[in-house]
Order: C-alpha cells, then sequence, then structure tokens
C-alpha cells in the first residue's frame, strides 16, 4: 500500500480581490467586493442586475482599475493598466465575440498580437498547427466546419463564440474568466465547454465563471460568490447550497418594498380599477419574434403598464426595438385590432408608437444639439415652412414645464443636462403626440432618486390618460412596484409572467436564472 | 473645445490677416482692395454652398464632384444663351436641372448603392468631365449674356453684384438650415444616424436630397462664375474644389457632421481667399505660398478638425 | 450556412485579375502588335511608376485610412533627385541620391502619419492640406522643369536584358516585396487595425503606431515611384506626380480592394493600374469617337467602382 502524504494545507488562492470599490461618476459599482480563486478550482460569479459583477470582472483582467482595494495574484500584487498586463500575467477574459476581428481567419484572429514567428515573418504553417489543436477540442460539437482558414465573418455566432474560447485558451492562461460565455452556444457545445473545464481544472487552471443561468453554475462550478449591490454577501461551496438559498443570498432575502410615491400608492398596484379587465386591447402578439427573441404571444389593454424584465441583454431591448419597426421581425402584430407590420420606425410612429431607447446618448439624444431641436425632432412637420420657431418654442417650452425639465435655455446643448433631466427630453419628445403605446427601454438608468420619482408620476399619469406602456427596467424594485404584470426574460424567451402572488423579487431573480420554481410561465 | 463659434474666429482671422497684409505692404488696407478681396471669396463661398449641406450630413459625407459640375453649368450656360440675355432663363432652368440631377446621381448611389461618399462623387466628376468634352468636343461656341455679366460684375453702390448674390445665397442659405425640416434634420442626421432614424426621420431621403442640392449649387455657382470670368475653359472649375472643402473646414463645420453654418462656410471662404492674397502680396513665390497655404491648413484641422475615436 | 475559406478573402485580386486577362484580350485584338517587345515595353513603362505608388496606397487604404497627398511626394522627391544627380554623376552620388529620396520620402510620409494617427485628423482633408506642403517644397527646390539623368540609367529603364523589359523585372521585384512584406507582423496588424481597430487594440496591437508605419511606408513607395518615373522621364518637373495620386486610389479600388480597409492587396493594386492603363489604351484605339473616349474611361470607371456595391444591391444587401 503507497504511502500517502498528508493532507495539504488548503493552497493559497491564485487570485485574491478584496474590498474592491469602483465608482462611475456618482454610481458605485462595487463597495466592498471581495473574490478568490484557488488554482483548480472553478468559482462563479453570481448576482442580480446592478449587483457589479460584470465591473468586478473587467477589474480583474485589465478592462477598468479598482478605486480602492487590494489585488494580489500568485502572491504579488497586481496593478493592471490595460487587459495585455494581464493576459502577460496570466489572466485572460472570454468576451461576448466582440474581440474578432471578421476579415481574418480563425487562425489569425486566434494569434493576434502573439502570432508565432520564423525569420521575421509570421509562421503560417505553426500558427494553423496550433489553431487545429486547439479547434480539436471541440471537435464534434460545432454545428459547421469550422478550420483554421475559415473567415471569421462567415460563421455563425455560436460558432464566433467558441473561436473567442480558443483565443483566450492560446494565451495559455492561469485563470480564466468566462464572462457569459455560454450565451449564444448550443446545449452541445455547452457540455463540450464544461467538459474541457473540468479537464483544465485538473490541469490547475482557475475558473472564473459568471452566469446568468443557474442550471449551469450546478453543473461546473465548486463554489459560487454572491454580490448584491456591489458587496460580496455570501460565498458557498456549491454541493452545500440549493437554487433557492443562492437566490436569496442574490435578493436579500426580504421582499423588496414597493415603491412609495409621497402618499400615492404604487400606481402599478393601484392600477387595477375594477373594470380593467374590460379596457379594449391596444397591443395584440401572436408568435411575435425577432432575433434572439422567441415567439411568444402577448396581450396589452389600454392603460396598461406591463413589465419586461430578467437579467440585462437577454432580449428585452430587442423585443421593444422589433415592435417599433427598427429591426426585421416576424409574427402577427394588431394595434387596436388592425394588422400592422412596421418596417421602419416612421411607420410605427404615424401609427401611435414612441419608442424611448435604452442608450440615451447614442440612440435618444443628439447630445451637441440644443435641447429645443431634440425635443422637435420628430415633430418639424408640423410647424410648416418656414418653421414657426415661436410656436416651437412655445410647445417645447410648454413639454418643459409639463416635465419640469431644469434647464438654463431651450437653446442650450442636451449634453449639459443631468442624466434626469436628459431623459425627460427624450420622454419629451413624443409626449404631444399622444402615443397610443409607449415602449420604455431602461429608461431610468444613470437617473437620480428623485428625478426618478418625478418619472414615475410622469408614467401614472400617462396611464390615467390613456396610454399604454410596455417598460423593460434592469432595475427589479422599480418593475416590481410600477407595474401590474412582469414579463422575464431569460436568453430571449418569456419564462414567467408575473402577477398578483409571484409579482415579488424571489420570484423575479428565480425566472431571471432559469431556477426551479419560478413562477407562472 | 471652444465655446466661441468658430465661424466668429475664421472671421476675426480674416480680418487680421487683412491688416496684417497693411503691414506687409502699404496702400493695401483700403475700402477698394477689402471689396475686391470679398468678392473673389464670393464665388469660392458660393461654390462651397452645397459642399456645407453635403458635409454638415455626416457618414463621410462630401462632393468631390463640384468642380467638374461648376465647369458644366458655366459651359451649358455659355451654349445655350449663345450670348442672348433672354434665352439667359432657359440656360438657368436647364443648368439647374442638370446640376440637381447629377447629384440625384450621386445621392442614389451613395444611399442605396451603398457606395462611399469619396468613390461616387469621384467617378461622377469623372463621368461629367467626359460628358463635357463629349459634348463640346473641345469647341465651345456661344456667349455670355450681357445681363449675366452685368448681374456679377455691375456695381450697385460701389459695390459688385457678385457680393449681393452671395450675401443673398447666404440668407436662402441661413432659411434652409434654419427654418426648413429639412434643415433641422439634416443636422441630426449628421450627428447621429440612428438616433435620426429612430425619431422618424427619413434618413435616405434627407441624404439623397442633400447631394441633389449640391449639384444644382454647384451648377448655379459655374453658372455665376461665368458672369465673372466670362469665358470659358475645360477646367473651370477644377481649381475651386479642394478650397471649397477647406472653405468648409475651416469655417468650423466638423467633417464628422453634424455641426456648423453656412456663415462659418463663408468666413472660410474669406480667410482662405485673405491667406492667398497676403501671401500673393508678399512676393514670397509661388512655392513658399503653397507651403504656407498647407501649413496654416493643418494648424486650423488641428484645432478644429480632431476626430473622436470611433470605438 | 457553409463557412467560407479565408483564401477568397486573402486573394481578392481575383476578379480583377480576369478583368485583366479580358482587357489584355481585347487590346490584342485591337492592336495586334500588343505583345511585341517594344509596344509592351513601352506600356510597362508607364504602368511601373504607378503600380508602385498603388502599393503604397493600398497599405494605408487596408489600414483604414487614404492618402491624397502620394502625387505632390513622387513629384517632391523627382526634383531631389535631379537636383542631387546630373548627367555626370557617379554610382557614388547616384547611391546617396537614392538615399536621400528615401529619406524624404519617409519623412514626408512621417509628417502625414503624424496628423493622422497620433493628431486624430481626418484623412483626406490632412492629405490634401500636405500635399500643398510637399508641393510647395517641390516648386522651391526646382521652380523650373529641368535636370539630367546619367545616360547610362535612363537607357538602362528602356532596356530588355535576357530579351525581358527592365520593367517587368521592376514589377517581379515589387510583388516578390509584397510577398515578403505580407508575412510582417506590420502588415498582418494593417489588416486587423482596418478591419477593426478595437477588436486589435483588445488583442494588444499598437493601433496608432501601425497606421503611422502605413503612411510612413507610403513616403517610402512614393519614393521608389518617383525613382521609377525619374528614370522614365530622365529629367524633373515640381508638377510631374499630382496626376498620379487619384489614379493610385482607382487602381487600389478596382483591384478589389475596399476603401474601407481591412482587406484588399498589393497584387490587386498591381492589376487595378495594368486594367486602368489597357482601358485607356482600349478606349484610344477602338472605334470610339475621340471626344468621346474620356467620357467612357470615366463611365468604365465608375462602374467598376460602383461593382461591389451593385452585386450586393442585387444579392439582397446581405449586411
Amino acid at each position: 500500500m503507497p504511502d500517502r502524504d498528508p493532507p495539504a494545507s488548503t493552497p493559497e488562492p491564485l487570485l485574491s480581490a478584496r474590498g474592491i470599490a469602483k465608482r462611475y461618476g456618482a454610481v458605485r459599482a462595487l463597495e466592498e467586493a471581495s473574490l478568490s480563486v484557488r488554482a483548480g478550482e472553478v468559482v462563479a460569479l453570481l448576482g442580480a442586475n446592478g449587483s457589479g459583477k460584470s465591473t468586478l470582472g473587467k477589474i480583474i483582467t485589465g478592462i477598468t482599475r479598482p478605486d480602492a482595494g487590494t489585488l494580489t495574484f500568485d502572491g504579488a500584487p497586481l496593478h493592471l493598466s490595460e487587459p495585455a498586463q494581464a493576459r502577460r500575467r496570466g489572466i485572460t477574459a472570454v468576451y461576448q465575440e466582440l474581440s474578432l476581428v471578421p476579415d481574418l481567419s480563425v487562425a489569425e484572429n486566434v494569434w493576434l498580437g502573439h502570432e508565432p514567428v520564423r525569420r521575421g515573418g509570421i509562421d503560417r504553417r505553426t500558427m494553423k498547427g496550433r489553431t487545429a489543436e486547439l479547434l480539436a477540442s471541440f471537435a464534434g460539437v460545432f454545428s459547421v466546419p469550422v478550420e483554421p482558414d475559415t473567415l471569421v465573418d462567415s460563421l455563425p455566432p455560436s460558432e464566433r463564440q467558441l473561436v473567442e474560447v480558443v483565443k483566450a485558451l492560446a494565451w495559455r492562461p492561469r485563470l480564466l474568466v468566462l464572462d457569459e460565455a455560454t450565451a449564444s452556444l448550443d446545449a452541445r457545445q455547452v457540455d463540450r465547454l464544461f467538459e474541457l473545464v473540468r479537464g483544465w481544472r485538473e490541469g490547475g487552471m482557475a475558473v472564473v465563471f459568471v452566469s446568468h443561468r443557474m442550471n449551469e453554475i450546478f453543473r461546473v462550478a465548486d463554489r459560487a460568490v454572491v454580490l448584491r449591490n456591489g458587496v460580496t454577501v455570501g460565498e458557498r461551496r456549491i454541493g452545500e447550497v440549493d437554487e433557492q438559498e443562492l437566490v436569496q443570498l442574490m435578493t436579500g432575502g426580504g421582499a423588496v418594498a414597493a415603491i412609495a410615491l409621497e402618499g400615492h400608492d404604487a400606481p402599478g398596484a393601484a392600477a387595477a380599477p375594477p373594470g380593467a379587465t374590460e379596457a379594449p386591447v391596444v397591443l395584440e402578439l401572436r408568435r411575435f419574434a425577432s432575433g434572439v427573441v422567441a415567439p411568444l404571444d402577448l396581450t396589452l389593454r389600454q392603460g396598461e403598464l406591463v413589465g419586461v424584465g430578467g437579467l440585462q441583454g437577454q432580449g428585452q431591448s430587442r423585443l421593444l426595438l422589433a415592435l417599433f419597426g427598427a429591426v426585421p421581425h416576424q409574427g402577427e402584430v394588431r394595434l387596436e385590432g388592425a394588422p400592422v407590420a412596421f418596417r421602419n420606425p416612421r411607420q410605427a410612429l404615424r401609427a401611435g408608437v414612441a419608442y424611448v431607447p435604452g442608450d440615451r446618448n447614442r440612440e435618444g439624444l443628439l447630445p451637441v444639439r440644443p435641447i429645443l431641436e431634440n425635443l422637435q425632432l420628430p415633430n418639424w412637420r408640423r410647424y410648416g415652412t418656414p418653421l414657426r420657431m415661436e410656436r416651437a418654442r412655445r410647445d417645447a417650452a410648454a413639454v418643459v414645464a409639463d416635465l419640469d425639465v431644469r434647464l438654463a435655455s431651450l437653446d442650450e446643448p442636451v449634453a449639459n443636462l443631468s442624466g434626469g433631466n436628459a431623459q425627460k427630453v427624450v420622454i419629451g419628445k413624443w409626449l404631444s403626440r399622444r402615443p397610443k403605446l409607449l415602449l420604455l427601454d431602461d429608461p431610468t438608468k444613470g437617473v437620480d432618486v428623485n428625478a426618478k420619482a418625478e418619472f414615475y408620476r410622469l408614467l401614472a399619469r400617462l396611464q390615467a390618460q390613456g396610454t399604454t406602456i410596455l417598460f423593460h427596467s434592469s432595475d427589479d424594485a422599480e418593475l416590481l412596484g410600477l407595474c401590474q404584470r412582469v414579463l422575464v426574460m431569460q436568453d430571449g424567451r418569456v419564462t414567467a409572467t408575473l402577477e398578483g402572488d409571484t409579482l415579488d423579487q424571489r420570484h423575479l431573480v428565480a425566472a431571471a436564472m432559469g431556477a426551479q420554481g419560478a413562477g407562472a410561465a | 473645445m471652444s465655446r466661441v463659434p468658430p465661424a466668429a474666429v475664421a472671421l476675426l482671422l480674416s480680418v487680421a490677416l487683412f491688416f496684417l497684409a497693411g503691414l506687409v505692404q502699404p496702400n493695401f488696407v483700403n475700402a477698394a482692395q477689402a471689396i475686391n478681396i470679398v468678392r473673389l471669396a464670393a464665388f469660392l463661398g458660393i461654390i462651397a454652398a452645397g459642399q456645407t449641406l453635403v458635409i454638415i450630413s455626416g457618414g463621410e459625407g462630401i462632393d468631390l464632384s463640384v468642380g467638374a459640375v461648376v465647369t458644366l453649368g458655366a459651359i451649358l450656360t455659355f451654349m445655350i444663351s449663345g450670348g442672348s440675355s433672354e434665352r439667359l432663363w432657359l440656360a438657368l432652368l436647364v443648368v439647374l436641372a442638370v446640376g440637381a440631377a447629377i447629384g440625384l446621381v450621386n445621392g442614389l448611389g451613395i444611399v442605396f448603392v451603398r457606395i462611399p461618399p469619396l468613390v461616387m462623387t469621384l467617378g461622377m466628376a469623372g463621368v461629367v468631365q467626359g460628358t463635357i468634352l463629349a459634348v463640346t468636343r473641345g469647341n465651345i461656341p456661344g456667349g455670355v449674356p450681357r445681363a449675366l455679366a452685368n448681374l456679377v460684375t455691375g456695381r450697385f453702390l460701389g459695390v459688385p453684384g457678385a457680393i449681393y448674390l452671395w450675401a443673398l445665397l447666404g440668407l436662402l442659405m441661413w432659411f434652409v438650415l434654419q427654418r426648413t425640416r429639412y434643415g433641422r434634420e439634416l443636422f441630426a442626421v449628421g450627428v447621429n444616424r440612428r438616433t435620426a432614424a429612430l425619431s422618424g426621420v427619413n434618413v435616405s431621403g434627407v441624404v439623397v436630397l442633400t447631394y441633389t442640392l449640391s449639384g444644382l449649387l454647384a451648377a448655379l455657382g459655374g453658372l455665376l462664375l461665368l458672369g465673372f470670368t466670362q469665358r470659358v475653359f475645360l477646367t473651370l472649375g477644377e481649381t475651386y474644389l479642394f478650397p471649397s472643402i477647406a472653405a468648409v473646414v475651416v469655417g468650423g463645420t466638423v467633417l464628422a457632421g453634424g455641426r456648423g453654418s453656412y456663415f462659418g462656410t463663408m468666413a472660410g471662404a474669406l480667410v482662405l481667399t485673405m491667406t492667398e492674397s497676403l501671401l500673393r502680396s508678399m512676393r514670397i513665390g509661388e512655392a513658399y505660398q503653397m507651403i504656407v497655404f498647407g501649413a496654416i491648413l493643418v494648424v486650423l484641422l488641428s484645432v478644429y478638425g480632431r476626430q473622436r475615436e470611433r470605438e | 450556412m457553409r463557412p467560407s475559406s479565408a483564401w477568397l478573402r486573402n486573394h481578392t485580386y481575383l476578379v480583377p485579375l480576369v478583368l485583366l486577362v479580358v482587357a489584355v484580350a481585347l487590346n490584342y485584338y485591337f492592336q495586334p502588335n500588343f505583345f511585341q517587345p517594344r509596344v509592351l515595353n513601352g506600356n510597362l513603362r508607364v504602368m511601373l511608376p504607378l503600380m508602385v505608388l498603388a502599393a503604397g496606397q493600398a497599405l494605408v487604404i487596408i489600414a483604414g485610412g487614404i492618402d491624397l497627398s502620394v502625387g505632390a511626394m513622387v513629384s517632391l522627391v523627382n526634383v531631389l533627385l535631379v537636383t542631387l544627380v546630373t548627367r555626370e554623376s557617379g554610382p557614388p552620388e547616384v547611391l546617396l541620391a537614392v538615399g536621400a529620396a528615401l529619406l524624404v520620402g519617409a519623412a514626408a510620409g512621417a509628417v502625414n502619419g503624424l496628423c493622422v494617427a497620433y493628431l486624430r485628423l481626418q484623412p483626406i482633408v490632412t492629405t490634401y492640406a500636405t500635399s500643398f506642403l510637399f508641393s510647395g517644397v517641390a516648386l522651391a527646390v526646382l521652380p523650373r522643369p529641368g535636370g539630367a539623368l546619367p545616360r547610362a540609367l535612363t537607357t538602362f529603364y528602356r532596356s530588355a536584358p535576357l530579351g525581358v523589359p527592365a520593367t517587368a523585372y521592376g514589377i517581379a521585384l515589387l510583388l516578390l516585396l509584397w510577398v515578403v512584406l505580407r508575412r510582417t507582423r506590420f502588415v498582418q496588424y494593417l489588416y486587423a487595425v482596418g478591419g477593426n481597430a478595437a477588436a486589435a487594440r483588445a488583442s494588444g496591437v499598437r493601433v496608432a503606431f501601425t497606421r503611422f508605419l502605413s503612411y510612413v511606408t507610403m513616403g517610402l513607395f512614393a519614393a521608389l515611384s518617383a525613382m521609377m518615373l525619374t528614370l522614365s522621364t530622365g529629367s524633373g518637373n515640381s508638377r510631374l506626380g499630382d496626376a498620379m495620386t487619384l489614379p493610385s486610389i482607382v487602381a487600389v479600388v478596382l483591384g478589389g480592394t475596399r476603401l474601407a480597409g481591412g482587406q484588399g492587396g498589393v497584387v490587386g493594386a498591381v492589376i487595378g493600374v495594368a486594367v486602368l492603363t489597357i482601358i485607356r489604351n482600349l478606349i484610344t484605339f477602338s472605334n470610339v469617337p475621340t471626344w468621346y473616349q474620356t467620357l467612357f474611361d470615366a463611365v468604365v470607371i465608375l462602374l467598376a467602382l460602383a461593382g461591389p456595391g451593385i452585386v450586393q444591391l442585387i444579392r439582397g444587401r446581405r449586411a
């Protein structure tokens, strides 16, 4: 019988992050976050929207620098100013297929920046050979043939994601961060990836696995670290915990208080007067699909404020854009009973649909142009030729007063306004048109508390006037407080429709993560 | 980024240059000389009007066919009017229509066939030049209508007609840019095409219209230029092409689009013309004139033309 | 959807090559003595300087930029050469002149590179502005056309060692140079930066430096082109290269390189020059009346430039 070595003492963590804080302007993304990963260990990083998990990931991989806290790697302090430094130390992340050059081949992309060289030039043979070896790990699960010479542009998103994984592996990392890396992969590919992860773990690699899918976390991770509001609130061994407990940690245990609006009840809760179910149907969707959004059915009645929730990037924006006609879509759409098929936003506008985009500065506003112009951009047609500027200014001033936008003058560039006020301008664009259906894509992101309260009052007023609102938000409290109904999306599917008893954060987060017992689907 | 409107800076610069010229050459600073400079700048300014619109529209917008269209406009006027003032109106109509048609082709190619503006307008310039040759066969019969010459060079209250025309165009451009729906939407399209589209603007329509207008204005510029030069030759418009771009940029219209004004272009035209005159009066030789011109342009671009990092 | 090989993207010159074959065939039809040494040599002599220039332009365009000052750079180097070299010059002076030419070319390119890559100025207007700078210097160096080269050099350019025109060797050397350059990481990064600068940066490529180098390389190629041109004309003229700028760009696009960058190559640019030259010949020899020739030329070029876009339109605008 062979001698057994005495059990090794718990090895020092390979990566140790402690007390990490990071602010983006007024927003505190991380307050007191910590994470430690040992060699040969897979740690899952969990958190709801706004928990700060992606910020933590960016700090570890050198994309951002922390404001406070310590980072140690392999015993030595870690100060990263760019991703290339992190890579040199042995920390690599798998991005969501955004770091590939479409016109180059798989091999060229995988080795970009560290190509093997021979006699002053790139050694393509070695490059191809090594790429083939790396690609072999995924042999059998490619849905289309993928060779070192394949043009990346011609690959479907799932294969591109796998190329991203291979690209990270080519740097021979000691710590690999997989940030939502399974998002575009099919089931077989996920299986293979997890097989490989287990193999790498045996080989001593440390893996940080950031994911929004509960079942995956339980399949591949050894430990789970939970972030909430920028703080690490708990850490559990996977074998010793169940899904519900993790959800509990993510949500903080208690139900989130509904938003109180200075004496008013939360509009969502109150806006269901006795005859509500008899309000006319405004929007009817049947097998409506677009891009990642899987076919869904939906009925909205006049005056309803329905929420769309779930973790970010699960198809919510795409759904709204498709309803606005800005992206291609399939399926039946009926607006006030009449079938419609919007091929571009202009048609949607004419039919009475308005859209407030999520990326305020890049899609909702013209930052360098005056507030007046931003407010009237969809409306100039009304003012004739020559434009009756006095009328336009009066109308704009009326909107400004109505929404209580704090500004110095209508001629200031919109960029001078604070987040909350700028958001009011984005909505103000549509108000004078009295839209029938208002699509809001995460409108209160980066808006301070007071402005949010004003915004909620505005929504209540619009509802009372008969506007129907479909409202995506990454702020769970907001959704729960305002809406009577919330659709929760994960990977493009509506995994649950919450209302009444199931309209609470526990169900919301559970449905967002795909955990069991998620509530009415 | 300075808060002072670039147009004002350019204007001040041209005035400063004017007085600087006076230092070099006494007797330079007088009303007659000033009027002369403005008159020279007027043609550049008129020709740069369409270019201003195109550059405001963003999307790497540029119109390299302006030179050829100017020549075409002048030649068509020369030939169609045959020197008769009655037929000037006919010539005007034809010139505007042809200019607009050329611009329309540019716009359609750029928007629907997705040809980059640089390539499309460059190609059209060649086609226009070739058409001129084919139609005229090097022999250009015709004449300059008296009415046109009088309009452009005749003086009213001591000021040449060309300057009044330029001022009129300035007002017209202001009107289009500030008091029409098209103008408001043009700025929006130049700042951010996606935002404009999501706000209900017909982006394709605006862009096509912009290039059409550019062609129309360039042709008009050619017609007026004929009144000034009173002769035609095949490279009439060429020397105005790149200065038209420079005038727009110097006047503060950002090459990335979405910002600017025609007043800026007017000031830019003044600066460029003034610089050229100054250099010429300094008798430093054509070579050094070119060097200084190039250097000044680069400096002005460094101040106003910095690109935002496109991620 | 079957993924395609990058091979096609690496060899975008294939369609232009077909165009070239067709053009040559047509030219032969109209001018049966096309392949005779004297005629062939004459054609090649005209093409070589533009080919070298277009090669440099291709590199700049691949990296996502463009250079409108190339003609002026050629003029500048040309006048420099005739100033440094006279009819009596011996090998040492000639070598010195060559060295100076390359240095000046690189310096001019560096000016462009500094403005575009580091100051982030817009390439089109900036290189237009620097073209004035270079032209001005050229005019200052050589106010009036003139100058001469040693007879041996100009004769060599016209000669045909071993029965093959000297210029053909020149083209071959150019292509060989490309083969060598293509292997380097520098050229690989040109493609990466032009294809997706953000991705390149994320992978650790020094984007600004790569762009800067592309302009410096352009300057070197302009110097080489000027040397060929000077050998061809045997004299100097401060306006000599001006007419080469736009054809260099047209040739690159004709050769299959996208103006947006990220793909294409020198082989295509070289073929593009050949196609351009032969089209000009064709139009001269065909029955197209003289006065229509320029128009024809322009329409053909416009169609060729519009080609990729039209194909996509027909295909239903596959994004």
